[in-house]
């Protein structure tokens, strides 16, 4: 049982980062490689919010994810606004050049060591007993986060006016745009939920396990899981990071923990050779590429 | 913010260095001040920038100033062969030291080779070559020694343990934790314990829990971990996530004392070669109000190993004379002698042949829950280094 757990808890980190890429991708064809910095940015966020509001974790945690809701929107306006109409390849280049700046600005200003949010929002991560095995609570979280973000996130897209307008726009912009859709709206209000659900994974993890700057290689680690999954499907993104999460604990579990490590990409190489669209992905969207 | 002050007197020093270089010991550092894996060299290098400053503020040495150039390598192997060509070459350094990551220790060593430099490894992991028998030109003031440190946790797990020990380890995958790792498992069953679990945990690892239950299931009463604070901490929280009661046992690095305390574990044991700040003592009481003063804003009780280091400097460069040159200070360091005033459990010796410590000395603490403190479990145990 607790090989099960093992697995649900590092799907649902993956799969809480890899929606991230997929919301960006999915909307405007950017790979958001500053990802994993803007989701350690979040959790350092919490450290700030939790010294301002010691007394009152939720509101250190609520003011922690809307600041990152706000970052993800102001990166768009500020930066890659600038990006539209170039050529795809720039806009990720750009990304890569948001993330180690990134990086270097959480070094200078919350310093490279190790940070513990929990402690600073007076918050015990307590282990709780499931189904004969053991998980943590914020582990827990990480599952009922994950699966409510995944269920939100389909309601918004299927059935709200703006997650509608997003399908729009990701399918067919200049269409989109001359319906009367506000591609830098859309554009904008992707990047915040992308941010947004990378915030809620960087915090949670943090929570459970401390806070430094190698938090942008967790980060970096869920995206075979985006690109096994189908980099425009939220489905894909779900089912990708589990293949990635059980290939990586039944490889510690039954073979070399080494090897954990290379795993998700050994995957991915092999998902890029037969199938390299991804499990959901399309041809099509593939093609732009 | 002190990341900057790091930085801004790093460029200052080396803007200035050139003029102070005829009237000054020059003394070059080469250090991770930035990147992930500053957070366990900046404190140490402020430690000892804060020692100099103080050593210089009471006439310098030998009524010299000395001059300490701080050069940031971000752990990176590049940068630190820039900044070790830069300081022999450029700046003349009479003595050399490395305070970061080990894959920046064979530009460093190769620049002190050919500029015949002496180089010291200060919070940085010492190398083979400062044991006996000596590189000529190698040193090392870091607390923490292969196979020594593994040697004094198990002594301390026998004499301890109630019960027949069935040992779990558990490294970090990079060469050094492994090869300790490696080492205490063939250590532990000459002892009579079983290793039942060895875990080699990739770095960074989202979820400690896989490899906490493989070593829960094989039956661990004990687990011991010599691998950089976050990976020995991360496998205990996991174990104990799990339900695991065991003793757990660990390497006392910088980050330990404020560790302990948060952590409030009374089966976690550290084993270290420097006295906690809960120590008290005098030096450090000295240290703290000297990073007081230094406006420092790092944990004080993560300074001792740049204090060590700069005491060290200044013995070698007193030793030395003025003017000093690279053999005269090569010279003093292979035959110094400096009281640590309680820091460690007894005095630093280099000979000749041995630039590591003649006797290495351990402690064992843990936190404890009676008492709501941390406290000394183990005093001072010696091991003859040979």
């Amino acid at each position: 049982m607790q090989l099960a757990i093992n697995i649900a808890v590092l799907t649902a980190i993956y799969a809480l980062i890899a929606c991230g890429y997929v919301l960006i991708y999915r909307v405007s064809r950017v790979l958001n490689l500053a990802h994993g910095e803007l989701m350690m940015l979040s959790a350092y966020l919490l450290i700030t919010t939790a010294s301002l509001f010691s007394k009152t974790p939720f509101i250190a945690l609520g003011a922690a994810i809307f600041l990152s809701l706000c970052v993800g929107v102001l990166v768009y306006l500020f930066l890659m606004r600038r990006m539209t109409g170039e050529m795809v390849l720039a806009a990720v280049l750009t990304t890569v050049a948001l993330g180690v700046l990134l990086r270097g600005l959480v070094v200078l200003i919350w310093s490279a060591q190790q940070q513990n949010p929990a402690q600073a929002l007076g918050w015990v991560n307590h282990s709780l007993p499931v189904f004969g095995g053991r998980i943590s609570a914020a582990g827990a979280a990480l599952i009922a986060t994950t699966a409510l973000v995944y269920v939100g996130l389909f309601l918004f897209l299927r059935f709200s006016r703006y997650g509608i307008r997003m399908r729009a726009a990701g399918q067919n912009p200049l269409l989109a745009a001359q319906r009367g859709i506000s591609l830098h709206v859309i554009y904008a209000l992707a990047w915040g939920l992308s941010t947004l659900t990378g915030a809620l994974a960087g915090i949670l993890i943090s929570l459970d396990s401390g806070l430094d700057s190698t938090m942008v290689l967790i980060g970096l680690k869920a995206f075979p899981a985006a690109l096994v999954g189908g980099l425009d499907s939220l489905v894909g993104a779900l089912l990708g990071s589990l293949i990635i999460a059980a290939a990586e604990v039944l490889m510690i579990y039954y073979v070399d923990a080494l090897l954990s490590d290379v795993v998700p990409f050994l995957v991915l190489i092999l998902m890029l050779v037969f199938r390299p669209w991804g499990l959901f992905g399309t041809r099509e969207e593939l093609d732009r590429v | 913010m002190l990341k900057r002050n790091l930085m801004v007197a790093a460029v200052l020093a080396g803007l200035t260095g050139a003029a102070a270089a005829q009237d000054a010991y020059n003394v070059g550092l080469t250090g991770a001040l930035t990147g992930p894996a500053a957070g366990t060299y900046a404190p140490a290098v402020d430690g000892l920038r804060i020692y100099i400053d103080k050593v210089n503020a009471a006439g310098g040495v030998n009524g010299k100033k000395v001059n300490l150039i701080l050069l940031d390598d971000s752990a990176q192997p590049a940068k630190a062969a820039a900044n070790a060509t830069r300081l022999v070459n450029d700046d003349k350094v009479v003595l050399l030291l490395n305070a970061s990551l080990s894959s920046t220790f064979a530009p460093t060593i190769a620049e002190s080779q050919k500029g015949n430099v002496p180089l010291i490894f200060a919070s940085s992991v010492c190398p083979k070559d400062v044991y006996p028998p000596a590189n000529a030109l190698q040193f090392c003031t870091t607390a923490f020694a292969a196979n020594y440190d593994s040697r004094a946790v198990l002594d301390f797990v026998k004499a301890t343990a109630k019960e027949p020990v069935k040992l779990g380890l558990s490294a970090m995958a990079i060469p050094i934790s492994r090869g300790e790792i490696d080492y205490a498992e063939e250590l532990s069953k000459t002892l009579g314990m079983t290793p039942v679990s060895k875990q080699i945990i990739p770095p960074p690892t989202p979820d400690y829990t896989p490899f906490a239950t493989l070593i829960k299931d094989a039956g661990a009463n004990w687990v011991y971990s010599w691998a950089p604070w976050v990976t020995q901490v991360r496998t205990l929280e996991g174990l104990r996530r799990l339900g695991w009661t065991g003793d757990y046992i660990a390497w006392a690095h910088l980050e330990a004392e404020n560790e302990l305390a948060r952590l409030k574990d009374g089966k976690l044991y550290v084993v270290g070669a420097n006295a906690l700040f809960q120590e008290d003592l005098p030096i450090h009481k000295e240290i703290a109000a000297a990073a007081k003063a230094a406006n420092s804003q790092y944990p004080v009780n993560q300074m001792a190993e740049g204090w060590i280091a700069g005491m060290v400097i200044e013995a070698a460069l007193k030793a030395a004379g003025w003017p000093a040159n690279t053999d005269k200070v090569t010279a003093s360091l292979s035959n110094l002698k400096v009281d640590l005033k309680g820091l460690r459990g007894g005095e630093l010796q280099w000979t000749k042949d041995n630039h590591f410590r003649t006797k290495q000395y351990y402690r064992v603490y843990r936190f404890d829950e009676a008492k709501g403190a941390i406290v000394r479990v183990r005093d001072w145990q010696a091991f003859d280094v040979k």
